[in-house]
Formats: C-alpha cells, structure tokens, sequence
C-alpha cells in the first residue's frame, strides 16, 4: 500500500502493465528512441553541413583567456544578482508590510506599485534607468542602471511572495497572540514574520532565477556580465553560434542549480515544520 | 444453461490460490489461498501492515501478485486490456479515501461507470443513482460536489456508485478508517443493509463489532499470512492462535 | 515633452506598439498551449524517451534567459541556415519559453487529481483512455485556469524581448526605446507603454479570475 502511495502521479496514470502492454510499451519505447536520435542527428547534421562543427569555433574553449573573460563576466551577473535580489528582499517586505498594514491610503498604495513592478516587462524598466536618469542630468553607474531595475521587477513578485508567506501562517496564532495583548505591529515581527519566512524561502530562492535572467539584458546598459562579456568574445573570435550555445548552457546549469536548491531547501524544511 | 446455472453455484465467486506478492525485500502476501461463495460475507482483519488492504486490493489487479492464480467465477483474473476492465466493473470497491471524483456532482460520480462502461442512457442511468442514493441516504446531496460533503456521506455515495454497476461482489478497503467515530455507523448501517440483500462482500476493517454482527466468516491475517479463519463467535470467543490472541487482547485495551 | 505632445507626434506609434503586443502575445499563447500539452503529453507517456525529452524540454526552456534564447534564435539560427523573420524570432522564443512553464502548470494540475480517483476508475472499469479523457483531463484544465491566466500575462511581458530585435511595427517596449531615442520622452513616455501593459495584465487577471470562481474544483 505505502508503494503505491509514493507512485509519482505520471506513473499512477498506468497500472502494473499485463504481457501485451508490456509489449506494446517495448515496441513505442523502440520507436520513439530512434525518432529522437534521428533528431539529435538531424541537428548535428546541420552544424556539420554548415561547418559549425570546424575546430576554430571550439577551439577557443580551450584556452584559458576564455574562461577567464567568461568567468569575470560570471562575476558581474552574479554581483547584479545578488545586490538585485538584496534590494528585491527589502522592498518587496516593505511593500507587503505596507499592503497588510491595515492603513487604507498605505495599503492601496503598495498595492498600485506591488502590481505596477509585476506588471511591466523588465526590460521596460531597464530602458527606464538607462534614459531617464540621463535625461535629468544624472550619471548612473551601469551597474545600477541595470540592478536597479531588476530588483524593482523583482520586488513586486517578492511582496507577493511574503504576503502568500503570511497568508500562511494559521489566523488563530494571530488571535492567539492579539489576545494576550500584543499590538499588531509585534504580532506581526514576533509571529507571523519569522513563520512566514520560513514558508517563503523556498519561493525566495527560486525566484533567483528571474533575478538572473533578468541581468542578461546587460548589454543594454553595457554592462559586463556573462552575456556582455560573451559577446565581446564573438567580435574577436567570430564565433557566434558556438559562444551563445555554451552561454545559453552556463546560464541553464546556473538556474537549475538555483531550482534545485529551492526544492532542496523545501524538503528540508518541510521536514522541520512537521516535527 | 440450467446445468451452466447449477454449476456457477458451486464455483466460488472470488477465489485466490497460493497467492504470492513482494515489494521489495518485504515479502506482503505468504502463500494465501481464499475462496469466497455467492453470498457470503468474508470480513478480514489484523493487525497495520498484515497485508490485508493488499489482498483486497490483488481482487481486481490495483495490486499486481508476483505467483498464484485469482479467480473471478472462476475465471482467471485478467491482465490488462477491455478483459481486465470488463471484470472490474463487476466488482465493487471502496476505498479508505472514497476517491470520489472531486470534479463531478454525487450524481454524475455514480452514473459515470454505467454511462461509460456499461454504456447506459443518461435517464436510465441517472433514475438508478438517485434510488440508490436514497438508499444510502444522500439523495439530497445528490447535486453538490464530494467537497460539500462530510467524510460518512462521502463514504456512502462512493458505495453507491460501486452499486450502481451493479457488481457481484463488493470489495470494502478499509471503509471507515478514515471517518470521524460519529460517521462511522452511518456508512456501517449501510453495509449491514447490504448484507442482509445477499451481497457477496470481502471488508477489511478494524470494526470488531460489525464483524462479530454480520460476517459469514472472519480471517485473520499477519505478516502477509491468513493465520487463521472461521465462524465470528468461534474467532472472537476462542482463537486457536497467539497472534491472534495477542490482536484482539491489543485490541480490547481500546 | 508634455502628454500631449508626447502622444500627438507618437501616438500612433503606442497604439500599434500595443496592437503588436497583443497580437504576439495572442498568436504565442495558442501555441504555448498546443505545444504545452505535447510536451506533457510526452511527460507522462510510457515511453522512456519521450519522457526524459519532454522532461529535458521543459528544464531548458525554463532555466535560459529570454534574451540569451531570443538572440540564438535571431542570430545563431542563421548561421545554420534556418533563417526567421524578426517577428517570428521573438514569437518562437517566446512560444518555446511559455510552453516549458504550461507544461509544469499542467503537470501539477495532474498531480493534484491523486492515485486514489484514478483508482476508483479503474475499479469501475474505466478504461485508459476514458480515466484520462473522463477524470484526469477535466480535472487538470479546471485546476490550472489561474496558472495558465498568469502564464498569459508572463507571455505578453516576454513579448517585450521584441525591443531587442528591429521590428516593424515595434511592440510597446521598443516603441519606448525608439522614443527616447528621438526624443527626450522623460517619464511620460515609459509610463504610457507601462500603462498598456499593467492595463492588459489587469483585464487578463480579472477575466482569468472570474473563469476560475466558477470552474474551480472544491477540495
């Protein structure tokens, strides 16, 4: 019984198959195996044909400079990352503490800007910090030019998040708490706050995923992160598709691991909150 | 066909010969052979883990078993396939969690199997599932969802809706585990009713008193074997094993 | 420049700007949703391959940033001679994208409906396909109207990527760009692009919700 009740729901679909299932199953797995290596073989038929297999757009992967360049360019997305998702964290609590405040003119307020930020594409906001300030005579940095705007795009999906983190926590702690005498505002540091954290950190974490899709734009503002830095490589080495496809897959490894350590995190922490 | 009838008598509804099943290294089902006749109502308990829920479940292949035979009318069980479906629909199951089908009203969740399987029109279909309904005493919910529902009323519509394929046997995984005590002689009350209409009936339950009242024949099983079976008032009175003694003593301390 | 200025030299410019929004956002969502089932449709079929496909898919197309996928598709597709107009190039990246994120929806969708329904159909003798057509896909859709309502707004918001490529006509992220470019648009000439957006975001939401309340699956 307990087997059956740790069946993934896509595996739950089918029952134990019978002699002709089995069979049937052999047979499509057989097929659908050799339409997907015809496939892949398609596409390298295609680099081939094209000679984008030819050494002089890989061979610069073996160079030390390249991973070098690459690396330093890492290290800014990361730096962007981070401070990005820094101020992301602080403003997207501010905006919850204000939609939750139970002041009216507050709480509308931080609502109008919470689904402003979620609702306009980032790259919209990074034209902003790149034109406007100019505009008004004021010299941004590149850098800020570019996590600034990220972390407002960030922060309004972050206040979402706590609020769904606060939503969380069982309504009688709060009346619990009220009750023996605790203003809101320490009902809501002493209580709920560090229970809703706790949900959230998962959600937190994988939301740093968007964060670091979000620099990629860098260019924009040239800045030199990965794909910044990527593309100075391909003016000098004229490498386009070989560059951009490693990038693409730096990049995917980079957010998986992120995805991954959110669901670890989660199991981690769901383990905690039963016990 | 008069001779096809009387020997269709004597040929157990339900049988299972030698049945064998692992998971793993865990070896849940020794050996376990049970044969069960039209009518008769085969009430199997023991102690968690005694792979009681998993013989149930063996009846119409939601367990697969590693040896052995089951027989339906005698007829081997079938595999998979219009064969396998086909059987299933003459059995009747009840689950611990109803599996009520969330998205559909009470009504549609009985007429389902009937319309679909047995391809039966909508009114003919719908007029047997609000009698049974009223059978089993939900008929007012009959247009609400399962979540509407409490537990023991859930549990009532889920048999319906086994009833409505009109099955030959019934199968009861552990039908009131998952209630709350005031709802469990509600669904309870509604076994007994079938009971007495001459439903051939396998329940694994923990409800002693239902099986003293109602079973033709009590098992008793642990660690995947039938240790022991026999009349209610002989189990319950005097059990010929330890183990068994041991359970029903485990039991009383309740 | 004050809004009428801004919007008397450039007005038209927004409202085909906004016009070229939608229609990718429209034309993406159709096939974010054709390609989304066939992706969970691979997912869950019994076919090993398929489903370590489907699932290498979907990890992909979530984990690469827009841009990164957008600029290999407008850039480094041609030097393989697959050669896409502009507007194609933004709307495959943005189909390729949306469907990674419908097909997790839809997988989590199954995941609510639980072994045990899918048991009782079978106890009723329900047969593969009509557990899936009768049961699981019923289910799936009405659970996933709120994530699919805000995978819409998340596809009109990567339509933006369009400003990376020279479009014609601009959507409402280039048109800004194209602004400022000309002129000194200040303040005013983003917020009035941001306003298409949130705007339409809004009335998605709103729609999306109402479908919700009355298709949701009480549980």
């Amino acid at each position: 019984m307990s087997a059956a009740r740790t069946l993934s729901m896509r595996d739950a679909l089918y029952e134990a198959p019978g002699p002709r299932t089995r069979r049937r199953v052999r047979i499509g797995t057989a097929v659908s195996a050799v339409v997907v290596l015809l496939a892949i073989a398609a596409v390298v038929r295609q680099f081939w044909v094209t000679g984008q297999l030819a050494p002089r757009y890989w061979s610069l992967f073996l160079q030390w400079t390249t991973w070098r360049f690459l690396g330093q360019g890492l290290l800014g997305t990361v730096a962007v990352a981070l401070t990005a998702g820094a101020i992301a964290l602080v403003l997207g609590l501010v905006l919850m503490l204000g939609r939750t405040s139970g002041v009216r003119p507050l709480a509308a307020l931080c609502r109008v800007v919470t689904d402003f930020f979620r609702g306009v594409p980032s790259l919209l906001l990074i034209y902003f910090f790149f034109f406007v300030p100019a505009q008004l005579g004021l010299k941004l940095p590149s850098f800020w030019m570019l996590t600034l705007p990220v972390a407002l795009a960030a922060s309004g999906v972050l206040a979402e998040v706590f609020r769904a983190g606060v939503n969380a926590v069982p309504r009688g702690q709060v009346e619990a708490a009220l009750s023996i005498g605790l203003s809101r505002g320490k009902t809501m540091r002493k209580i709920v706050l560090p229970q809703a954290v706790r949900y959230v950190i998962p959600s937190l974490i994988a939301q740093l995923v968007v964060v670091v899709k979000d620099t990629t734009v860098a260019y924009v503002v040239s800045y030199p992160d990965l794909m910044q830095n990527a593309r100075v490589l391909i003016t000098s080495y004229d490498a386009l598709v070989s560059l951009y496809l490693v990038i693409a897959v730096i990049y995917i490894l980079i957010n998986y691991a992120i995805n991954k350590a959110s669901v670890a995190v989660a199991n981690r922490t769901g383990v905690k909150i039963v016990r | 066909m008069s001779q096809e009838q009387a020997a269709e008598k004597n040929v157990p509804v339900i049988e299972l010969r030698h049945v064998d099943k692992h998971y793993g290294d865990l070896h849940v089902l020794r050996d376990v052979s049970l044969s069960v006749a039209r009518g008769e109502v085969v009430v199997i308990i023991g102690p968690s883990g005694s792979g009681k829920s998993t013989l149930c479940r063996t009846i119409n292949r939601l367990e697969t078993i590693d040896s052995g035979e089951i027989l339906i009318e005698g007829e081997p069980l079938p595999q998979e396939g219009r064969e396998l479906a086909r059987m299933r629909s003459e059995l009747g199951m009840v689950f611990q969690q109803f599996n009520l089908f969330a998205h559909m009203s009470i009504l549609d969740n009985v007429t389902l199997g009937p319309r679909e399987v047995l391809g039966q029109p909508k009114e003919e279909a719908e007029k047997y599932a609000l009698e049974l309904l009223a059978r089993v005493g939900v008929a007012e919910q009959a247009h609400k969802v399962p979540a509407q529902l409490s537990g023991g009323q859930q549990q009532r519509a889920a048999i319906a809706r086994s009833l409505a394929m009109r099955p030959k046997a019934m199968l009861f995984d552990e039908p009131t585990s998952a209630l709350d005590p005031e709802m469990i002689n509600e669904v309870l009350d509604v076994m007994v009713e079938l009971v007495r209409g001459g439903m051939t009936m396998i329940v694994v339950t923990h409800e002693m008193g239902f099986a003293r009242r109602v079973a033709d024949r009590v098992v008793f099983m642990a660690d995947g074997q039938i240790v022991e079976e026999g009349a209610p008032d002989d189990f319950f009175d005097h059990p010929r094993s330890q183990r068994a003694r041991d359970f029903l003593d485990s039991i009383k301390g309740h | 420049m004050g809004l009428s200025e801004l919007l008397s030299t450039y007005g038209e410019k927004y409202l085909q700007g906004l016009l070229a929004t939608w229609s990718m956002t429209a034309v993406s969502f159709v096939f974010v949703m054709m390609l989304a089932v066939l992706v969970t449709v691979a997912r869950v079929s019994p076919y090993r391959p398929l489903r370590v496909v489907g699932d290498l898919y979907v990890q992909v197309f979530r984990n690469i940033p827009g841009v990164a996928l957008l600029i290999i598709i407008a850039y480094a597709l041609p030097e393989l001679r697959i050669v896409l107009d502009w507007r194609t190039c933004v709307i495959v990246t943005t189909i390729l994208l949306g469907s990674a994120f419908g097909s997790e929806n839809f997988m989590s969708g199954i995941n609510t409906i639980g072994v045990g329904q899918i048991e009782a159909a079978r106890s009723l003798g329900l047969t593969f396909t009509q557990i899936i057509r009768r049961v699981v896909i019923p289910q799936a859709l009405r659970t996933t109207v709120l994530p699919m309502t805000n995978l819409l707004i998340a596809v009109m918001l990567t339509t933006a990527l369009g400003s990376q490529v020279p479009l014609s006509p601009q959507e409402l992220t280039g048109v800004v760009s194209y602004v400022n470019t000309r002129a000194t648009g200040g303040i005013l000439a983003f917020l009035v692009s941001a306003l298409c957006y949130v705007g339409t975001a809004f009335v998605i939401s709103l729609v999306g919700n109402r479908i919700d309340r009355k298709v949701r699956i009480l549980r």
